[in-house]
């Protein structure tokens, strides 16, 4: 049979147009559902933006002997770099060293006759966690000793504790939210589909296949789901900028980004979901009065 | 055309609808089917459109057996009869020259065509002038001539009516049998089941009488009750 796009699209507009309450009904549990989904994506990209950038502050301070030559430093500095668990790593010479102690000690540092203080690197990971790797690492390189090496062991302990607990709970409720969105909508649809059972039995009677009956449905699902999501991710990223907005403003402590959400990938990720559910639905609610 | 071959339907485990039924209805005939409510018309109509599949025995329609066409072709061997039915069965929100197009819609059929023979074939049955009324805008009679024009539009071989004026008060169901008749004219073979026993006396046509599933009469220009 020939596909006749322009008939269907008609007739599903029509249909949302005569039904108009079943449609909004349906439209809006996507909006609810998409909403409530991307709420929980917006969390968890802050909640995992925020964890990332505590850990970009840990940093391991490797201290050099008071006898390493340039030689020395140069090489320990090029093997650090070339670690892949290093994300950057800082040369702090000693006259460096001595002028940061002024700036943070001004009447400590003019009481210093000569410069005390040793020449260092100053080493950021991509994931804390290694810390203790790396730590072990630079000892074997035999450039440093244990005790020339810091860094805060239980604060990246603790840390990698919560970022587990909060990364499993953030993915168990999305997980949840998706689920029961599914359910919702997809009720929706049947809902509105069960009212017109009496016209899919017509259509069939008279001789209509099956995908002639279901497309106006599944288009009718697919506009749906595209509004309630459209407006939903719209929402979302509206939030997404007010909350970052006001949280910049009113807790500029927190390290809340405007970076951590990409908002394009979001929205097409939020509508994506809702076109799927909405199509889905629909296929598989109409499936069932097929049946004639 | 359509051929029975002691075709029995039973219900569930123990409704017998029909039993043992043969019968032959030629290209262009038209034919009555009579008999109390539950006396198995409707089960007739239901296995001619393969809505439903007999219990034992065999239906031919078109010169095919109905159990060979498989499920996907189904709305290709309803599209081949016409259907007319006691309720209408209009779709409540298309227009009379919507529900009419729609059938051929389903078909397939080119919007071109669809525009120029759906007004032709409302003219037909005298609902020129309410084309795009609504279902519930117009009266019994006016719907089921919609639902005739709407069997009728791609001009099926067979038509098949069930009970079309159930619903009608005696005066529009003259007019309904008329429609009936002139389509049957132009050698569309006509088949109604029905119990509207003036009608029948009227029209002179053959008359298959069935009781409790079986028939018990074959007139070729018969009356709802036997003429003694």
């Amino acid at each position: 049979m020939r596909f006749n796009l322009g008939f269907f699209l008609r007739e599903a507009f029509k249909n949302m147009r005569l039904n108009l309450l079943m449609s909004v009904t349906a439209a809006t549990t996507t909006f609810m559902c998409i909403l409530v989904l991307g709420i929980g994506m917006l969390v968890n990209a802050h909640v995992s933006d925020i964890i990332r950038s505590i850990g970009e502050r840990v940093e391991i301070t490797a201290f050099f002997p008071e006898d390493a030559t340039q030689q020395e430093i140069r090489q320990a500095r090029e093997e650090v770099q070339s670690w892949p668990e290093v994300r950057e790593s800082t040369y702090v010479s000693k006259e460096e060293a001595l002028q940061r102690f002024q700036e943070s000690l001004p009447e400590i540092a003019q009481n210093l006759e000569d410069n005390p203080l040793p020449a260092s690197i100053e080493i950021s990971l991509h994931d804390p966690a290694d810390s203790q790797a790396v730590a072990d690492r630079l000892v074997e390189s035999g450039y440093f000793a244990r005790e020339d090496i810091s860094y805060p062991a239980q604060t990246i302990d603790r840390l990698n504790t919560i970022t587990g607990y909060i990364t499993w709970a953030l993915r168990g409720a999305t997980a949840l939210f998706l689920i029961s969105s599914v359910l919702l909508i997809s009720n929706a649809i049947r809902l509105s589909i069960f009212a017109r059972r009496k016209e899919i039995e017509i259509q069939k009677l008279v001789g209509a296949s099956d995908n002639f009956v279901r497309m106006p449905f599944v288009v009718e699902g697919m506009v749906q789901g595209l509004i309630g999501s459209a407006v939903a991710a719209l929402v979302v990223v509206w939030l997404n900028f007010f909350f970052v907005d006001w949280a910049n403003r009113n807790i500029p402590f927190f390290p809340i980004s405007a970076t951590a959400v990409d908002t394009v990938s979001t929205m097409a990720i939020l509508i994506a979901v809702g076109v799927i559910i909405g199509v889905a639905g629909s296929y598989l609610s109409v499936r069932r009065f097929l049946k004639v | 055309m359509i051929r029975f071959d002691n075709v029995t339907k039973v219900y569930g485990n123990d409704v017998l609808a029909l039993e043992r039924v043969s019968m032959e209805i030629g290209q262009g005939e038209f034919v009555f089917l009579v008999g109390a409510s539950g006396s198995g018309k409707s089960t007739v109509v239901r296995l001619i459109l393969k809505e439903i599949e007999p219990s034992a025995g065999t239906v031919y329609v078109n010169g095919r057996r109905l159990s060979a066409i498989p499920r996907r072709q189904i709305p290709r061997h309803r599209r081949s009869i016409g259907c007319v039915f006691q309720d209408f069965k209009l779709l409540p929100n298309k227009t009379a020259a919507e529900n009419v197009a729609y059938a051929m819609e389903v078909t397939g059929q080119r919007r071109r065509a669809i525009r120029t023979k759906v007004p032709q074939i409302l003219e037909l049955v005298g609902l020129a002038n309410k084309m795009d009324k609504y279902p519930d805008q117009l009266s019994g009679g006016e719907q089921q001539r919609v639902s005739i024009a709407r069997a009728f539009v791609s001009q099926p071989p067979i038509l098949i009516a069930d009970e079309p004026t159930g619903n009608l008060d005696p005066e529009t169901s003259v007019g309904i049998m008329q429609l009936l008749h002139r389509i049957n004219r132009i050698g569309t073979t006509v088949l109604v089941a029905t119990h509207d026993k003036e009608m029948v006396d009227v029209m002179r046509k053959r008359v298959i009488a069935l009781e409790d599933g079986r028939i018990v009469r074959d007139r070729v220009k018969g009356a709802y009750l036997d003429e003694v």
